[in-house]
């Protein structure tokens, strides 16, 4: 792994840490993230998450100004929006995440979650993602080992058959929803964390957008801490599983580092498989027998292409695992971020960068996957692409694709493979 | 820290030279009640479109991590086209420790040496503000070396709302950029046309038809923009403000220091786009020009409105209900009219008292101002059962679930709905929107609902 050496980044790839943190919230039922920083922060991440999701996305600030900027050290402005938001809407739990300017100016957010908990008898968590450290991954994560810190209660007995499942920031909504079927299959009951399969997946539901719209209810969160199981998925939810461990000492914790393709879910099914003795549905068993027979037809595709892959770091952990099973070289991968998951990456070159160093790389592969901005590129370099990661501007359901375990897998090797053979029949 | 009550007496300071009548970017937003974008949006916005210039952003990835190429403001330039790419110094927490100011020279040097672009703006955020980074002087040293104007934006996110940042935006120009340069395209007649950023091509919809009376577009702030025009604005004739109250103070001070007057216009719908380019014309004074000017919109009503003809037909006495801000709110609602829809309703929340006297104008005695929409808009949709709703992309979803239709009129539209073309692609869209039977399809109950208690179907 290198870091391409330029004090800027040109076209971005990296989106920040509230905003992760903001997504993760919105995961957890009646919640309202409250972002403590200039009325911008929130704004865009407003408009971002809406576009993306085409969704309705509760966030409110707490519109620090040049005067409260010097002069508030946070507790004053974040009890006086709290007690803003309760006039409007009733949520259950107020999420505050610090930004770049409050945690410049040096605020206390752990003092003004505890006062707000105590005047507005609310439950609150805090979490600190300054914009200027990591990024969308490492603010997901963060934001859920503080729900974990702060909300769940300590136990130490164990609920035989519970699970508890952490996905990454990249796993989208349906893919959550998959991922609890799959492990309830084995006779598992199965919570996430966040859970986004209840919130972000695009239904038509009543009086969506004043607050979270669903999600995994806090009563749930709080007894977390009797799971027999934590599951992190991907690196970059490890420590948060640790955490959980550290509440109860008999969790055990199972970390996959990504459920994509072939290996990656065989594992998964293996450990499984040890805890419960029994053997997987027939309908698991058919999946992974579609899964293979398409890696067959679909090799003679992709086989024959290079890719360059611009996305978070543990989603690329994952994808590139799946192309490269079916002989896809990853020519090179870049991530916006530094991140331990890299190491795992398989690619011939796996650098820290944006998309002006995709632009460079691309001119010697076939296919791109990146987020929307990718587009441009592609077009100019008349380039294959595929929409992954954030955002997806360009696209509708985006909350409704599953590239993971033996169903998704298939389905995103056959979306690969298509898309490779029209463009080709487009020429 | 201070006490609470005096932070309060900061906040509402009463020397304020505002309006006492009406809101303005100097009321501070509250806290838990705040929807708008940023300071530095609004410079952005208001910047952005000059694709000849790199936009440099000095602050933490958020500020434009998630906002680069998020507004379509085509341009005509041939090089490479910085609107639609983003620059960010992406401080990290060393450079909040230790200053960022090397970091911002460096990414000066890699913008000159791998884009020579024709100019570089520097935005300020928040963190860079408070960590007193000298950006100023930065950008005089590069400026310098390299021999291109590299002007600094003074409006960190917290200065307030994104309309301050468009007026702080357009303060930074006129001291850094206008009259610095004499223009090599002078014609007869010369405008700026400031405050339109041609979204989806907006600008287009009606600089042709001015081209072809001989009014030549000296410069524009920011739409289709290029800085080397921006540098020669003071020696327009006339500068034209479209749909932007925030720059109404950068017009204002070019006439004082430049004695060039200005007029405030609207494009959208027939009657405004006539109107626009009429006051034009009569501004610039010039009698065959006037003449030229009613004949050439006599032409292009005639052709618009027969283009709109079968359009017309379903779309009359149709209801519509209009949340948008500013000028929209009146010129929007005058596009409608065009259409022969009734506008049942137009939010006031974002206006000055000049635009709810237009907006009192436009719709007459009867039409309801909502001055806080959010509480406002539900009852009237089911009291008046209206037909449509236009506004802004934020509340698209909202209402779509709701199963109200609804068109997107800011920002975020896909297609230009200016001028007397626009106009057409208005009604285009208003026609395909209002007919569409999804919201009757995804309205009918589920199967399961029609059970007995036995389980049974009713």
């Amino acid at each position: 792994m290198s870091a391409v050496n330029k004090p800027l980044q040109v076209n971005p790839l990296k989106l920040s840490a509230p905003m992760g943190a903001t997504l993760a919230f919105l995961g957890v039922k009646d919640t309202m993230p409250l972002m403590h920083g200039a009325q911008g922060c929130a704004s865009f991440t407003k408009v971002f998450f809406t576009r993306h999701f085409c969704e309705p996305i509760a966030i409110q600030t707490t519109a620090v100004t040049d005067i409260t900027a010097i002069l508030d050290g946070g507790d004053r402005s974040i009890i006086e929006a709290g007690e803003n938001i309760l006039k409007k809407a009733t949520p259950k739990l107020i999420a505050i995440l610090s930004t770049g300017l409050s945690e410049t100016k040096g605020d206390d957010i752990k003092a003004a979650s505890k006062g707000l908990k105590k005047v507005k008898e609310i439950e609150s968590v805090y979490v600190h993602t300054p914009d200027y450290e990591g990024g969308l991954e490492s603010g997901f994560a963060k934001a859920v080992e503080s729900i974990i810190d702060q909300l769940v209660e300590p136990a130490s007995n164990i609920e035989i058959s519970t699970v508890t499942i952490l996905p990454n920031v990249n796993i989208t909504p349906l893919e959550v929803e998959k991922i609890k079927d799959f492990i309830s299959d084995f006779g598992f009951i199965v919570k996430a964390l966040p859970d986004l399969s209840q919130s972000l997946d695009g239904f038509l539901g009543e009086k969506q957008g004043a607050i979270s719209s669903g999600g995994i209810d806090i009563k749930d969160i709080k007894k977390l801490a009797s799971s027999e199981v934590v599951i992190s998925i991907g690196q970059s939810m490890k420590r948060a599983a640790k955490k959980l461990v550290d509440k109860n000492r008999a969790i055990e914790h199972l970390h996959v580092d990504s459920l994509n393709g072939l290996d990656f879910s065989d594992k998964f099914v293996e450990r499984l498989i040890r805890y419960k003795n029994i053997k997987p549905s027939t309908k698991i068993q058919r999946w992974r027998s579609r899964l293979c027979d398409l890696m067959l037809d679909s090799h003679f595709i992709i086989g024959k292409k290079s890719f360059a892959l611009a996305l978070e770091p543990d989603a690329l952990v994952g994808l590139s695992k799946a192309i490269s099973e079916v002989g896809g070289e990853i020519e090179i991968a870049i991530s916006p971020t530094k991140s331990e998951a890299l190491k795992e990456v398989v690619a011939k070159e796996v650098i820290v960068g944006d998309l002006e160093d995709l632009e460079r790389a691309c001119k010697n592969v076939d296919v791109i996957i990146t987020n929307s901005h990718g587009y441009r590129i592609a077009n100019r370099h008349k380039k294959i692409i595929v929409i992954r990661g954030y955002p997806n501007l360009e696209e509708v359901g985006n909350a409704l694709s599953s590239d993971l375990l033996y169903e998704g897998s298939t389905y995103f090797l056959r979306e690969i493979a298509n898309v490779i053979s029209k463009e080709e029949h487009s020429v | 820290m201070l006490k609470h009550s005096k932070i309060d007496e900061l906040l509402n300071e009463k020397a304020c030279s505002h309006s006492s009548t009406k809101s303005s970017s100097c009321n501070k937003p509250t806290p838990g009640n705040t929807t708008g974008g940023c300071a530095f949006e609004g410079a952005q916005i208001a910047l952005f479109p000059y694709a000849d210039a790199a936009h440099l952003v000095h602050g933490p990835i958020t500020c434009l991590g998630a906002s680069w190429e998020s507004r379509a403001t085509l341009t005509s330039y041939s090089g490479t086209d910085f609107t639609q790419m983003g620059f960010t110094t992406d401080i990290s927490e060393n450079d909040v420790i230790f200053g960022g100011d090397k970091k911002l020279a460096e990414s000066i040097d890699y913008i000159y040496k791998h884009y020579s672009p024709e100019a570089i703006f520097v935005y300020f955020t928040c963190v860079t503000a408070l960590i007193g980074d000298d950006v100023e002087s930065v950008c005089k040293e590069s400026k310098k070396k390299y021999d291109i104007p590299i002007v600094p934006i003074f409006a960190p996110g917290f200065t307030g709302s994104k309309n301050l940042g468009s007026r702080i935006a357009g303060e930074n120009v006129l001291e850094s950029l206008i009259g610095t340069k004499e223009p090599a395209n002078l014609g007869k007649y010369n405008i700026n046309l400031i405050g339109d950023f041609n979204v989806t091509g907006d600008m287009w919809q009606y600089t042709h038809l001015l081209e072809e009376l001989g009014i030549n577009v000296l410069s524009t702030l920011s739409g289709d923009g290029r800085v080397a025009k921006i540098r020669g604005a003071h020696r327009a004739d006339l500068n034209v403000i479209v749909c932007a109250k925030a720059l109404i103070s950068l017009v204002r001070k070019m006439e004082e220091k430049y004695e060039i007057p200005y007029i405030s216009v609207s494009f959208y719908g027939l009657r405004d786009t006539t109107n626009a380019i009429l006051s034009i014309a009569n501004a610039l004074g010039d009698l065959d020009l006037i003449k030229r000017a009613k004949e050439l919109c006599d032409r292009e009503e005639r052709k618009t409105k027969k283009a709109l003809e079968p359009y017309i037909k379903n779309l009359s006495g149709k209801k519509a209900l209009l949340n948008t801000g500013g000028n929209k709110s009146w010129s929007i609602a005058s596009a409608l009219q065009d259409l022969e829809m009734e506008v049942v309703a137009t939010s006031i929340r974002k206006c000055t008292e000049d635009d709810i006297q237009k907006c009192k104008e436009t719709l007459g005695e009867n039409a309801i101002l909502m001055k806080s929409p959010a509480n406002e808009q539900a009852k009237i949709l089911s009291d008046f059962g209206v037909d449509i709703l236009l506004a802004g992309g934020r509340s698209l979803y909202t209402a779509i679930k709701k199963k109200i239709s609804f068109i997107d009129v800011n920002q975020e539209k896909k297609i230009s709905y200016g001028g007397y073309d626009g106009l057409v692609n208005f009604a285009k869209d208003l026609n395909a929107i209002i007919k569409n039977p999804v919201f009757k399809n995804v309205s009918k109950v589920a199967p399961w609902e029609n059970l007995n208690s036995k389980g049974s179907l009713l």
